[in-house]
């Protein structure tokens, strides 16, 4: 891909992406053998977050990043974009995706529990290029939410894609 | 027990972590469904530009959410609230994690964070007329740029095979809010 090119398609992502939504939601199941993996990866040992099934165990703070990346890669991988009247994938190479920034709001949350059954939904917030590098980068606001549709997280994501990739 | 009236503005918790490596990154892989193979593939990562495989984002992330989950004694003593960071620097495999949030400012029963993510990442070991003794995957796979020369993040100390080179960089600036029970 040429430089007139990157910076065409950048120009295109800028005005096309702030404040929209992206269509469709991200459902995914909390498993108690997740969450006890994940939490070992950081060491973690308090049975609050890898105790017994039966005494029942929360989610780590930490595995936010589970369902939130899940949510990114499923959301942003199968997202579309009509660009000149043709449509085309968002991400042009994945492998050019990289995680820029990460905000999680915790307040009036609920922790994540095995069973739990999640529903992700995401909309693209402030979008801007780096013309020094040419790095495109877009804030994703998430909003996890349980079976009762009880908010468990509120994330944003920073996401940057390096030339090529957008 | 930690209260409100125990903490004072300045005020510095801290962890380190030394056990990044392939298999960790593979197990976190696993564990966070986050699969995208320049976090596990040195060959994809080459490709990609990237010298080798870099860790996961937010791997490096949850030992943020891990200071506070230790400080406040896995919500014995209060909740976190809120955590925001940039991800500034890649972390790889042999680095040293040291992550400090230090209180900025306290509200009422809700305290405030500066968070600073710091990477160590050993380069080499040389004697004292230059020659190699020893070279660090960063060394050999040259993970360190100009930029972080001419930034002055290159550093030497004394050790006991030699003289070590080293990069100390800021990976992941940022904040945290943690709200107490008392």
């Amino acid at each position: 891909m040429d430089d007139e090119e990157i910076k065409k398609n950048a120009d295109f992502l800028v005005s096309y992406l702030s404040g929209k939504e992206i269509p469709g939601s991200v459902k995914l199941s909390v498993r108690y053998r997740t969450l006890v993996d994940f939490a070992k990866v950081y060491g973690i040992t308090n049975p609050k977050y890898i105790g017994s099934e039966e005494e029942g165990i929360v989610a780590c703070h930490a595995f936010a990043n589970n369902f939130t990346i899940k949510a990114l890669y499923k959301l942003l991988l199968g997202m579309k974009v009509v660009q000149e009247g043709k449509e085309r994938p968002f991400l042009l190479n994945p492998g050019k995706l990289l995680h820029a920034g990460q905000k999680y709001d915790w307040d009036g949350c609920v922790d994540a529990k095995p069973g739990d059954r999640l529903e992700i939904t995401a909309k693209w917030g402030k979008a801007w290029v780096v013309e020094k590098n040419m790095i495109f980068f877009a804030d994703l606001h998430v909003e996890v939410k349980n079976q009762n549709g009880e908010m468990v997280v509120k994330p944003t994501v920073t996401a940057a894609i390096r030339p090529g990739g957008y | 027990m930690v209260k409100v009236s125990d903490i004072n503005v300045g005020q510095v918790i801290k962890n380190k972590f030394d056990g990044i490596t392939r298999e960790l990154l593979r197990e976190y892989a696993k564990a966070s469904g986050d699969t995208n193979p320049i976090h596990t593939s040195d060959e994809i990562a080459i490709k990609a530009g990237l010298k080798g495989i870099i860790a996961h984002g937010l791997f490096s992330f949850g030992f943020i959410t891990k200071l506070f989950e230790d400080f406040l004694e896995h919500g014995s003593f209060g909740k976190l609230s809120e955590i925001a960071v940039d991800m500034r620097g890649m972390v790889r495999c042999g680095d040293l994690l040291v992550t400090e949030g230090k209180v900025t400012k306290i509200e009422g029963k809700r305290v405030f964070f500066d968070v600073t993510q710091k990477t160590f990442t050993n380069i080499d070991i040389k004697d004292t007329n230059g020659n190699l003794i020893k070279q660090f995957e960063a060394g050999e796979r040259g993970y360190i740029s100009e930029k972080d020369i001419e930034q002055g993040l290159v550093k030497t100390k004394q050790v006991p095979e030699g003289i070590l080179s080293y990069r100390e960089r800021v990976a992941t600036p940022g904040n945290a809010v943690i709200e107490l029970f008392e």
